[in-house]
Formats: C-alpha cells, structure tokens, sequence
C-alpha cells in the first residue's frame, strides 16, 4: 500500500550511499547529544549518591573556600589547616548530632625514604561508605596499626597486603592491609588509616582537617548549623548540598562548552540533511511535475519531503543512540582519564528520557532542515517541471 | 464536455514574450477520440496542459462541463485534475523505487481514496501487465513503462485521458499496443486527447485537430 512514509522512504533508499552518510552525520551528533546528557545526568546523579553514602550531612571545616571543601569531601584535598582541638568536643555536646566523625588530611615527610607521604585519616566504616566504587586487593584496615595504600604509593614502595609500612614516627608500626586499585585519581596518592593513628602519626591528638556530622533529624540541619556557627569561631559548614553544588559549578563550564560543540555538530548535520535532500528535489523535478499533474496538491509534495527529512532524522537519531549506548564504556573509560573528579558508578546508561528528549530534538532539528526544500519543491511550476 | 474560448496564451522565455496560443476555440465532446498534431513549438503541449487543469490560459474561457476554469485557484484545479483527468507523458515518469503496483496506484494517495488491489490488478490485466505488478521500472520494457503509465492515468476513473506523445519513445510495435489501448478505452465511452507525431496514428483518431503557430488551422 502506497502512503506517504512509503513513498518518503523509497526516495530515501533511491540513493543509498548519500542516505546513509547523510543519516551517520545525524547519528554521529545525536549519539554525541545523547553521550553528553546521559552524562550530565549520570555525573550529577552519581555525585549525589556519592554525597549521600557518605551518611553525613555537613562538614565542618576552617573558614576559607568552600571548593576546598568538595575537593576534601570528594578526592581528599590537603588543607592546609586544622581545626581547633576544642571544636571536636563542642560538636560533640551540639543537641541533635547523631554522628559526628573527624577526617584528617595531611601532607608527613619522610626523610629517610626522601618523599612525602599524604596521610588520609578518617573512621573506615566512613571511608568504605564514600568509596563503594573502590577495588581493594586484601581488606579494609580492621585494626589502629593497620593502613590501606592508594596504588600509586604501594607502586612506588613496592608493597603488598601484609607487607610493613615505615614511617618516620618512632614507636609506630604500621601494616598494609589492603591496596586500593588504579582509579587514576588523586585516591591513588594517599595512605588511608583509622583516624586516630593519623592523629598519632602526625603528633595532633585532636587534630582534624574537617569534621563529618550527621544529624538526628535532617529538618533541623538549619537550626544546629546555626548553632554551631554562633557559638565556634573560625569554622566554616558546608551542607552536602553546598558540596554537590560547588562540584556541579566546577563542572557546568565544560558541560555547556560539550553542549554548544554537540549543538555546533547537530547544525552542520542538518544543513547536510538539508543539502542532500535539496539534491533530491532538483534531481526529481520532472518526477515531482508528474505528481503535481496526477492530483499532488503543493502540500501533498510538501508533505513527501518533509516526511524524508524527518525518516533520516529519526532514523539518524535512533543509530545514534543504539552507538552511543553501545559504546558508552568506551567514553566513560576517555571521560574519566580526561576529567580530574568523576563520580564512581556508572555515568552512561540508557536512559528513556534522554533518549526520547535527543530523538525529538533531532525530530524537530528534521523538520527545520526539511522546511525549505520541501517549500521549494511545492513551488516547482508543474508545466516547466515536465517540460524538462 | 470541454470547450475553449478564444483562448490566449503567452509566457516568457528569457526577454521576449512567447505566444504559444493566439485565440483557440475547439470543442471536444464526450467520449471523443481526438489527436492533436502539428510541428514543434506549434502550442500543442501549452494546449494539452491548458486542457488539464495543469497551467492557465493568459486570455479566454476553458469550460469543464460547463464550469469555467480560467482564473480557478490552484487548490480547486488540482481537484480536477484529481477526480476527471489522466495525465500519459512520452517520458513515463514511474517513480523507480516503486513497484508498477505502487505505480498505478499513486494517485490514489493524492485523492486520499483507499488503494482497492482488484481495480488495480483489473487495470494491469487491462494494459497487459497483470504478470508485472511486483516489478520495478527499470525491470519494464519501454512499452510496459508507458502502459503503466495509462493505468496509473486511469486509476481514478477520470473523465479524459490526455497523453502527450504517448508513443513518442516507442517502437512501432509497442506504439500499436498503446494506440489499441487508447483506442479500446475511447471505445468505452472515456474522452481520449493525445499528442502525436505519427501521422498513422492521427489519422487513426476520430478528429484530428491540426495546430500552427498558436492557432488551429483545422
């Protein structure tokens, strides 16, 4: 049965070749479009579920810049303060903390073996809760003396489970007791350790570089943050959210620069559907003039080439998505060599939503691209048309 | 059935204006066989598609039965052409991603009317073509296109057929099926104006209307 769709897609697959390079220009940036904003979900959905693994609802850290924060939070940044021993014990005896656990982060020199160990110590129970993405080779450290190496420093020292970990503090006696595998991430760099034997390897007791706190009742969070900051000096709290908003502003500059390269793609691929299907309506003007003779209303032509339009769009849209799909390991695995904080999990999945929302974009895309040689080819005078 | 006015034709061509038609008057009646011959650049094919709604006379009347279309819009001519006319050319024109099926049935999708298969293989069978429905063009012998061709300007029971050249392209052979065609068809009561360059098959034709220089001269 003859319908317009029909006929559209029998002139499409009337030149082959130029459909289908005309069609992998569309799959090539609807897969970019759809890779992009499945990853933008993907990294803000994962960034959240990081932040909430975690347990806790602020951090309590010295006043200075909160990005230092979502850097520590996120990647144990080195900040180069402590706070107060005080703080600690007035958290403490704040009403309404549920679970308040100190994280130190600091740089230990180790002149013997001529490097400088970065020292991560925090409640482990906190630590494998940030970290579920993690592949350890042995077990997370169970005892005060036990420490888990980031891959690079068990690289460079050639140590494995088991194996002694010297450091320069006398009358510490450290073993490994799991390494961290490759993540190609700051993770990499560090000596994990319960809290207090970081405290005591660095000869702070009380130190701590930040303070996770969580709260009996998440809706009191504004009341005993408010404490908090009237009643410690030189603190700074900064909720999750504040954390994930901080990480999201770091990141929004490179997600709109993707977004107008995709958008950039997806206008030369409709001007090169534009152009193929021009071709299309020249090389048909005599057939075009027959159809007009036969009973073609302009709009019944119009219609016919928009529907060709549309199909290469769609069809386009669709490849592009299947692609990008399929091959979403290996740009996630180029993404999170290129980008200094990634999310663990997965961050390109298919999605129905953004799959539907890139097809109808790319439907609409069609349609425009399609408008001006359809108009054109309505407007072809059928007398000169057959005349030839 | 159709009747010309004094009908006037002028368009142009570059910087000059062409006279293709100076003031026709012709008649055509019911279920008439007519050809129309003359040399090239005479005006038969402006008058041909003058006649079939398909372009518009510069002065006078075109009455289809007892309608006047001169000055119609475009929307109400390609009504016409829809529902009373059949259009044959000397170049086919099938669509060549189309089966000769989907070929005659073409029009069909223009007059928004359901593709009825036993009219369509009636129409093949009529034309000789009823073992060919599931082929492509390029599959057809030139006789077979233009055969197609008439079934596929029959497919919506039109009230005249007009064919341009119908034989134009073809040998002598497939030109006697096609005029036995036209001639079976015109027998049937359908109204049959056709462009020839065969003077056989003119003066086959039950009227034979002779245009020169935009004028009939007999």
């Amino acid at each position: 049965m003859t319908s317009y769709l029909k006929l559209a897609a029998k002139n499409i697959l009337r030149h082959r070749t130029r459909s289908v390079l005309t069609m992998l220009g569309i799959s090539a940036s609807v897969g970019v479009l759809f890779a992009v904003l499945s990853f933008n979900k993907g990294f803000t959905e994962g960034l959240a579920l990081e932040l909430e693994r975690t347990g806790l609802h602020f951090m309590i850290v010295p006043s200075g810049c909160a990005h230092e924060v979502a850097a520590l939070v996120l990647h144990g940044a080195v900040i180069p303060k402590f706070l107060d021993t005080g703080v600690m014990e007035h958290v403490g005896r704040t009403d309404g903390i549920d679970l308040a656990t100190p994280i130190l982060v600091a740089q230990l020199p180790d002149q013997q073996r001529g490097k400088i160990d970065l020292i991560y110590g925090i409640d482990i129970a906190v630590l494998t809760a940030i970290k579920p993405a993690w592949k350890i080779t042995g077990t997370i450290p169970r005892h005060e003396h036990e420490v888990l190496l980031g891959y690079e420093v068990a690289k460079h020292d050639n140590l494995k489970p088991g194996d002694h970990f010297s450091s320069p503090a006398e009358g510490v006696d450290l073993v490994v007791a799991g390494i961290v595998g490759y993540s190609g991430s700051q993770d990499d760099a560090f000596v994990y350790m319960p809290i207090k034997t970081a405290q005591n390897l660095l000869g702070y007791p009380q130190a701590a570089t930040a303070i996770g706190v969580k709260v009996d009742d998440p809706t009191r969070i504004g009341a005993i943050t408010e404490a908090l900051t009237s009643t410690v000096p030189g603190i700074q709290i900064v909720t999750m959210g504040e954390v994930m908003n901080s990480v999201s502003n770091l990141a929004a500059a490179a997600r709109a620069l993707s977004l107008a390269i995709v958008l950039i793609a997806i206008l030369i691929s409709a001007v090169g559907v534009m152009n193929s299907i021009l071709m299309a309506v020249f090389e048909r003007t005599q057939e075009i003039g027959m159809m007009r003779a036969v009973g073609a209303s302009r709009w019944d032509i119009f219609r016919i080439i928009l529907s060709e339009t549309t199909i290469l769009a769609l069809c386009g849209g669709v490849v592009g998505i299947v692609l990008s799909t399929l091959g979403a390991r290996l740009i996630e695995a180029f993404v999170r060599s290129v980008m200094p904080f990634v999310p663990s999990g997965k961050l390109i999945s298919f999605d129905p939503v953004v799959a539907l929302g890139s097809v109808t974009f790319i439907f609409i895309i069609g349609l425009c691209a399609g408008m001006y040689p359809a108009v054109k080819a309505s407007n072809i005078n059928p007398v000169e048309a057959i005349k030839g | 059935m159709i009747e010309l006015k004094n009908i006037e034709k002028t368009y142009r061509r570059g910087v000059e204006n062409v006279r293709a038609l100076r003031g026709v008057d012709l008649t055509i009646d019911a279920g008439e066989m007519i050809a129309i011959v003359g040399p090239s650049g005479a005006g038969k094919t402006t008058l041909l598609h003058i006649l079939g709604c398909l372009d518009q006379p510069t002065k006078g009347d075109i009455f289809f039965d007892r309608v006047n279309t001169s000055g119609m819009p475009e929307s109400q001519l390609v009504k016409i052409r829809r529902e009373k006319i059949g259009f044959v050319f000397q170049q086919f024109y099938l669509i060549p991603g189309l089966s000769v099926f989907d070929n005659i049935a073409l029009p069909l999708l223009f007059s928004k009317k359901p593709v009825d298969r036993k009219k369509i293989e009636k129409l093949a069978e009529m034309v000789g073509l009823e073992h060919r429905l599931n082929h492509a063009p390029a599959q057809l012998s030139g006789g077979e296109m233009q055969r197609t061709a008439i079934a596929r300007g029959l497919v919506n029971d039109p009230a005249v057929l007009l064919a341009d050249e119908p034989t134009g392209n073809l040998d002598t052979e497939n030109s006697e099926k096609i005029y036995a065609i036209l001639r079976r068809l015109s027998d049937e009561g359908l109204t049959t104006i056709m462009i020839t360059h065969n003077p056989e098959l003119a003066a086959r034709a039950e009227r034979t209307v002779k245009i020169k220089d935009g004028l009939i001269c007999a």
